[in-house]
């Protein structure tokens, strides 16, 4: 598929690639492509969409550049925000320089987002980790080299390996040991594994990162559902090199949905939250937004399901899929912040500007410059409470963790850029997704089954790599196909 | 010979010192500080990892959040902090952030996590507005109010009456506006009548005074 496809190609003609698109998806879609196309050219009244896309995130995009390039142009995508990207967000650092606030990293295995990237001629390229990392606690400090890891002891990352080879990560609730696995937090587990004092805050920074929460409130089961992901191999997911934190985006990840944005032109609605999904269950759903009510034969909800938890439906959704929404974990609200300096002046101490401060304020900082180092960037996970609210005072505290770890000249940056995704807007409320112990035994089955006409997206839905950005285009693709295809039986 | 060998060993440890001097003392401060924390830690809570660790990324370590938008948990009431755990679990009161992770909360984990923060001092927490004006009209509001009847004469909170000085000034705004909108409801209705009765700058003034309040020691 590639972007270059030639506007002006007859509908009709386009509508049978998408349902020869969707046979390739295997989902049975190798009948009736005629009546798939003449259902969609069917007299449609202009104030009923064939698909309405909530979200305009990496995941409604996705979804609505394929349904685009497939032919269907009776579509529109809503989004909350007055921008697109979801939890992808470039700070503008002037120059035509960004640094990433929100997900931004790709890795092996991540082939979906990879795909999409080079179709929409978007270029990647290596996280920056060589030299020596500097661990601070308290007025403590050492520089090591990692060699491209976050120093994590071998043979515990050996055994989650092998564990997560039981967890497969498309429906971690069937797996054959759920019952003893999921009653477990990742907390109980490590307490069994002796962990060594010195390597207890790297684990805990380790899964505030990956998993948005300490090891005591995440669920083992959704854990090694992660690593299964990763290929069954912790090393991947929870590293730098080779890993899932391994590789960027030219031009930041957020340029990803910015160019399928402009694809789709004036089929993505900004600042138009919707407020209730109304005939669900009928054949025109009813959606009531702040720019007045829009009408759908379907709708894909590709929006977190704490956001689609903010949602009223009438009539109330089924318990399951409600109670799937109400549990959903949503506290995780990370703040990501960027320190930007002329240049990158840690690389000549062979330093690779990475910190791990134990414990905190910042998580972990680390080197987020531009491909060739033009300037320099520091960009860290910091804990929310350990930062004050001021950005003067923020800024202030990291420049001086900053110059112990790295030098004076961090006490000099050029500007200072702070994102924590609780308060900057009502449309994120969460990250990651720290599913809790016993949540997929209870919850797993109401994840993806569609409810009438409501078709659930978003990188949570993914069955390989789910909370990634490599997981919402799996998902908006996955989402795509399953509206064709429901299309099709109009 | 004895002293000769004693006497090349401090030679030695001192050419390596003044090599290796300051990344030695650092290394050294690290370890300590990784031993007299790992002790903290088992003396506080218990074993690694404990089930607190899960609110020190918004609330902080020791229940006091520097950040004004989240709220301190640091030396509230047990029997408050309780309440909000179960209001936040069935959707009494909502948040959408703390209503998931307190529905997997178990009446024995909300009761470890309500004594172990009740039990924690109050420490400084981030900058106050430094609006005067704004202060005074929010103190001569708190006593015409009465807020003291429920919260105590320090404002320090007491059973199911949260600690009010030395709060998030952003937090309790985002509550007096709550109780306002009737977003956040409590059961004798006081607060609702009363928030609502104010103005934004009223409640603003308010927020910025019992932020500015120097904790007392109950």
């Amino acid at each position: 598929m590639s972007t270059d496809a030639p506007p002006d190609l007859k509908r009709r003609q386009l509508l049978k690639l998408a349902g020869a698109t969707a046979a390739v998806g295997s989902i049975g879609l190798n009948i009736g492509l005629a009546n798939a196309a003449d259902a969609l050219l069917k007299d449609n009244p202009d104030d009923v969409f064939d698909v309405v896309i909530i979200g305009a995130g990496l995941a409604g995009l996705t979804a609505a550049r394929d349904l685009h390039l497939a032919g269907c142009e009776s579509l529109l995508v809503l989004e909350a925000r007055d921008r697109v990207g979801g939890r992808t967000l470039n700070h503008d650092l002037g120059s035509g320089y960004i640094s990433e606030a929100g997900g931004q990293w790709i890795g092996p295995g991540q082939t979906a987002v990879a795909d999409l990237a080079r179709e929409l001629e978007v270029g990647t390229f290596p996280s920056f980790y060589e030299g020596e990392t500097v661990i601070l606690g308290g007025d403590g400090r050492v520089a090591v080299d990692l060699k491209g890891t976050f120093g994590t002891d071998e043979s515990i990352s050996a055994k989650l390996s092998e564990l997560s080879r039981d967890v497969p990560c498309g429906a971690p609730w069937k797996s054959h040991r759920v019952a003893e696995l999921d009653k477990l937090s990742a907390g109980d587990w490590l307490a069994q594994q002796n962990i060594k004092p010195e390597d207890r805050a790297g684990w805990n920074a380790s899964f505030l990162l990956t998993c948005g929460v300490t090891p005591a409130k995440m669920g083992f089961l959704h854990f090694l559902s992660m690593i299964n992901s990763a290929g069954s191999e912790y090393m991947r997911l929870d590293s730098i090199k080779d890993s899932a934190q391994g590789t960027r985006i030219v031009g930041g990840s957020q340029v990803l949905s910015s160019k399928m944005a402009q694809l789709l032109g004036d089929k993505v609605r900004l600042s138009c939250p919707v407020r209730k999904i109304a005939d669900w269950n009928g054949d025109i759903v009813r959606l009531q937004t702040d720019q007045g009510e829009i009408r759908a034969r379907r709708v894909i909800m590709a929006i977190h399901p704490a956001l689609c938890q903010r949602l009223q439906f009438d009539p109330a959704l089924p318990e399951a899929r409600a109670a799937l929404q109400r549990a959903w974990p949503a506290h995780s609200p990370a703040r990501k912040t960027a320190m930007v300096y002329p240049r990158p002046f840690w690389r000549d101490k062979g330093l690779n500007g990475h910190i791990i401060q134990v414990g905190g304020p910042v998580i972990w900082a680390y080197d987020n410059s531009p491909p060739n180092g033009e300037i320099g960037v520091i960009n860290a996970f910091i804990l929310n409470a350990a930062a004050p609210t001021d950005l003067e005072a923020a800024k202030h505290m990291q420049t001086e963790i900053y110059a112990r770890a790295l030098g004076d000249a961090a006490l000099e940056p050029v500007s200072y850029h702070d994102h924590d995704w609780a308060h900057a807007d009502p449309w994120t409320i969460t990250c990651v997704s720290p599913i809790p112990p016993g949540f997929w035994s209870t919850h797993g089955e109401a994840l993806r089954p569609p409810c009438g006409n409501l078709f659930w997206s978003g990188t949570e839905t993914a069955d390989i790599w789910a909370g990634y950005m490599d997981g919402a285009v799996r998902a908006g693709r996955h989402s795509a196909l399953q509206v064709l295809n429901a299309l099709r039986k109009v | 010979m004895k002293k000769i060998i004693a006497l090349g060993v401090i030679v030695v440890i001192a050419v390596l010192l003044a090599i290796f001097g300051r990344d030695l003392l650092d290394l050294y401060r690290l370890q300590s500080y990784i031993t007299t924390s790992t002790e903290t830690y088992q003396a506080e809570r218990g074993n690694w990892p404990h089930l607190t660790d899960a609110c020190t990324g918004c609330h902080g370590s020791h229940g006091n959040s520097l950040n004004s938008t989240y709220p301190s948990l640091a030396g509230q009431p047990a029997a408050y902090l309780s309440a909000q755990l179960r209001n936040f679990a069935s959707g009494q009161r909502f948040a959408p952030n703390m209503g998931p992770l307190a529905m997997t909360l178990r009446p024995d984990e909300i009761d470890l996590l309500a004594k172990f923060y009740a039990r924690q001092s109050v420490g400084t927490h981030g900058p106050v507005s430094p609006d005067e004006d704004l202060k005074d009209r929010g103190k001569q509001l708190v006593q015409t109010r009465g807020c003291t009847a429920c919260h105590g004469a320090q404002l320090m909170g007491h059973e199911a009456y949260p600690r009010l000085a030395a709060q998030g000034q952003d937090y309790l705004l985002a509550q007096l506006n709550a109780f306002a909108s009737g977003e956040r409801i409590e059961p004798s209705g006081a607060m609702q009548a009363m928030a609502a009765a104010l103005s934004a700058q009223e409640r603003q003034a308010i927020a910025a005074y019992l932020a500015a309040i120097v904790p007392q020691p109950r």
